[in-house]
């Protein structure tokens, strides 16, 4: 186990390390740069803002320069943010992200597993195509319409909740933003939950149970429901990462200062440490969560052999 | 002043406007007028103002902004020798009166000495030296140092080639500052109320380097503090008690909300949590006039949307007869009132300026029909047909749906007019700048807006060699005119000036203009003392909360 992890963590340095020379390359290889405005610079300004970004060095002495601070785990200073630093905003922003995506996720985790478990008892029912139609919508229904109807009906029309902003600790503040980010989750959720429920219930074990004459709720809870988990564990390694990092569209509706908004905002800007920042960061969570899964994987299959 | 760029994709991604404009479709009769509003006439006891941001400031600090948002924040955390009042009017700032020389090269302005830092330091002429020398300091990498060029020696020291020492600017004591020109600058007392020439509190800026901006060691001089700061998120200021004129400032906080999705600021607006807006998306006009009425507030600014040529290249270069056949060819009132109502058609560069005659093109008083057949016969002198017709691209920055729309309209009236076959290409903002920077786009996007209200901030982007000169434009009687300006002590003959190089570049059909800018805000009624301005200036220090219940 212990080697197995080792293993793990090193395979996952060349791999960093891919991510952060490839995303180094394409963003250099953008038309454009940082500084370019719509107001032309006068060239000695130009050139005094190259020196100081260190813009003027050969690119391969740039990509050193940052492979050396990035060792350090300084991701260096915002170009587009003048006087802020990409770990400062990362350590300003990733929490909120991951508050509202943890959020999200467990209230999905809750919903579609629930309401997916219940389908697959129900197989053929109307219980069972009613809430898989929800959960189809729900998969469907993008983002970025959800979210403004959610605004628009609880915080512009009912006043009951914030219609956005972030107050830490706040929980009406959490309460659109999580809804919003959970119900695709919580739709593909409840679909994948449905889909290996109903595989573990009409396996050869889970007859046997019934043949001993176990009880059908001891049948579920002790032996049909672990199994059924394992695809659930494989979507959820990178829907973790991915919440952590902050949904773009949950960002700009509710006006939340994460992160997930530079995905965009940064490249446009070509505030080139500042993607770099964000794009390593996540690089470096799909590679742990993948670990975390494979994990999981170990504990609920007893089959698995981590080595 | 450049037009900042917005996170567009964005934007466009989450054009939303469709969404809260069907919910309009019945909202709108009861609502009118705000229904559950009721206003009183004496100021609320909790003075707290809450606006919104297009995008978020690149910098706190004053010299190093180049951005519409940032401006609007520095103007509640700083002042510069003159300010401006609750209507946008140049007034007195930390220099309580000043004298200029006969010949108008020497300026000295006379500081008030209640003037203070927010650390209560008292704020002084070696102040201003200090943060205007650091302005056209190059290792600064100020891009507004070029604005300094009336300066004497501004220039030179910009471009590298003296000592930021040896600009024109000296504290005679404490309290008097003289400043030495190139020549005559009679927009002089607008320009020190620039951002870019804000004094800068020495010790701090020496101290922290960059991070000087952060809320823990940012020192200003304006009527509020800075107390918070998150990046992309919100800006905080509280009323700053040692501003020299603190007693008639009456709000007591105000925070800035950064959106740069424009209907999420509106529905912030909507649900009560803002009362102020920067703006609103162009496609929610209609909807928001029926529901809100008289919160929608818009009025001329500063600024001008038109269209550059390449004068360096084919099809434009040395083609008078096929430019002037495209400004001709656009019904610009039909289609800028369709699209963008509460937006004016531009026929020449200069907006409406007190005072300017703007040049009328003589082609405006022609009919519709003829206009367009003169614009034909143009196209067809080009050596252009129906049968060979002008094909070239149109280069726009993405900018979202509303924009896109509008130059395929223009594209659309040269296409039904002329039969040119013009694409709207749009580009990544930094993609067109640079391709615009490298003389490769034969016809592109150009907006300006004015730095202060005076026709040199708009026809020197026409000058030869100038950097913001997009096209390329070379005309040597144009530049003499502007050179002459330049020396002319006579405001009036000035102007004459002006308007003769603006006709100029109107005969020589330098530019297709389209519209001119205004500004659009939401406004709630019970938020007084401020008034429309063409400079879209308004310093949260005149602005008070009234009374009200319900929002």
């Amino acid at each position: 186990m212990g080697r197995y992890l080792l293993r793990r963590l090193l395979v996952a340095i060349p791999t960093l390390l891919l991510i952060t020379t490839l995303g180094f390359a394409l963003l250099h290889a953008a038309p454009g740069g940082p500084f370019d405005s719509d107001k032309r610079m006068l060239p000695a300004i130009q050139r005094a803002i190259e020196a100081r970004y260190h813009l003027h060095e050969p690119l391969w002495r740039q990509y050193v320069r940052y492979l050396g601070d990035l060792a350090h785990g300084d991701f260096g200073p915002s170009f587009q943010y003048r006087g802020t630093s990409v770990n400062q905003i990362i350590a300003q922003g990733l929490p909120v992200d991951a508050t509202v995506g943890l959020s999200a996720l467990a209230l999905a985790l809750l919903l579609g597993g629930s309401i997916g478990v219940s389908a697959a008892l129900r197989e053929n029912s109307a219980w069972d195509f009613g809430s898989m139609a929800i959960a189809a919508v729900g998969i469907a229904l993008p983002l970025f319409v959800v979210a403004p109807l959610l605004v628009l009906i609880f915080a512009v029309t009912l006043h009951w909740l914030p219609a956005g902003d972030w107050v830490a600790g706040s929980p009406s503040h959490l309460v659109l933003p999580a809804i919003a980010l959970a119900l695709p989750y919580a739709g593909y959720i409840a679909r994948l939950m449905r889909g290996s429920t109903l595989e573990v219930l009409n396996s050869s074990f889970i007859r046997t149970a019934h043949a001993k004459g176990l009880p059908a709720t001891r049948i579920l809870w002790r032996h049909a429901l672990r199994p059924a988990l394992t695809p659930l564990v494989s979507y959820l390694g990178p829907a973790f990462a991915g919440v952590l990092t902050g949904s773009i569209v949950v960002e700009t509706v509710f006006g939340l200062p994460g992160i997930g908004r530079f995905f965009i905002t940064a490249a446009q800007n070509r505030d080139y440490t500042l993607v770099m920042g964000i794009t390593v960061l996540y690089g470096a969570l799909i590679i742990l969560c993948n670990l975390l899964a494979d994990l999981c994987y170990a504990w609920i299959d007893p089959r698995v052999r981590l080595s | 002043m450049n037009v900042p760029a917005r996170p567009a994709a964005l934007a466009a991604a989450l054009s939303l406007g469709w969404l809260t404009g069907c919910s309009g479709a019945h909202a709108s009769a009861q609502t009118a007028t705000p229904g559950n509003l009721s206003l009183g006439s004496a100021p609320a006891r909790e003075q707290v103002l809450a606006r919104t941001l297009d995008d978020e400031p690149h910098s706190l600090d004053p010299l190093l902004a180049v951005d519409v948002p940032a401006q609007r924040v520095l103007d509640d955390l700083y002042e510069g020798l003159t300010t401006v009042d609750a209507y946008g009017r140049t007034v007195p700032g930390v220099a309580s009166s000043w004298q200029q020389s006969a010949d108008g090269l020497t300026w000295t302005f006379h500081l008030r000495p209640e003037a203070r830092w927010s650390n209560g330091a008292p704020v002084t002429a070696q102040d201003f030296v200090f943060s205007w020398r650091r302005v056209v300091d190059p290792h600064t990498g100020a891009q507004a140092a070029q604005s300094l060029a009336p300066i004497k020696n501004a220039q030179q020291i910009a471009a590298g080639e003296a000592d930021p020492r040896t600009l024109g600017v000296e504290a005679l004591d404490a309290h008097t500052l003289r400043v030495h020109l190139v020549g005559p600058t009679p927009f002089l007392l607008d320009l020190v109320s620039q951002e870019y020439l804000y004094p800068e509190y020495a010790p701090v800026v020496l101290r922290y380097g960059d991070a000087w901006t952060t809320p823990a060691h940012l020192v200003g001089n304006g009527a509020f503090r800075l107390v918070e700061r998150v990046i992309d998120n919100r800006i905080v200021l509280e009323r700053n008690p040692r501003y020299w004129d603190a007693a008639h400032v009456r709000l007591q906080r105000v925070v800035y909300y950064v959106l740069p999705d424009r209907s999420t600021q509106v529905q912030r607006f909507l649900a009560g949590d803002v009362q102020w807006t920067d703006s609103f998306a162009a496609n929610e006009y209609a909807y928001l006039k029926a529901r809100l009425g008289s919160q929608v507030v818009s009025s001329p600014y500063l600024g001008i949307y038109k269209v550059d040529f390449n004068f360096d290249l084919p099809p434009f270069r040395d083609n008078w007869p096929l430019r002037e056949a495209l400004v001709l060819a656009i019904d610009r009132a039909p289609l800028v009132h369709a699209m963008r109502p509460f937006y004016e058609p531009a026929y020449t560069l200069m907006p409406p300026l007190p005072g300017y005659a703007v040049p009328v093109p003589a082609w405006t008083h022609l009919s519709t029909a003829a206009r367009h057949a003169l614009a034909r016969e143009l196209y067809h002198r080009a050596g252009y047909s129906d049968a060979d017709p002008l094909r070239v691209d149109l280069d726009t920055s993405v900018q979202g749906a509303d924009e896109r729309h509008f130059y395929e309209a223009v594209a659309a009236s040269w296409r039904a007019v002329l039969g040119a076959d013009v694409h709207v290409d749009e580009r990544e903002f930094k993609v067109l700048i640079q391709e615009r920077e490298l003389h490769k786009l034969a016809l592109m996007h150009g907006a300006w807006i004015g730095d202060y209200p005076d026709p040199y901030t708009f026809l020197q982007t026409f000058y030869r060699g100038n950097s913001n000169n997009n096209g390329d434009y070379s005309n040597a009687a144009f530049d003499a005119l502007i050179d002459q300006a330049g020396q002319e002590h006579d405001p009036a003959r000035r102007y004459q000036l002006f308007e003769q190089a603006e006709a100029m570049l109107d005969a020589d059909a330098a530019y297709v203009p389209l519209y001119y800018y205004a500004t659009r805000h939401l406004v709630k009624p019970f938020l007084r003392g401020w008034h429309s301005n063409i400079m879209d200036r308004n310093l949260s220090r005149y602005m008070v909360v009234l009374e009200h219940q319900g929002s």
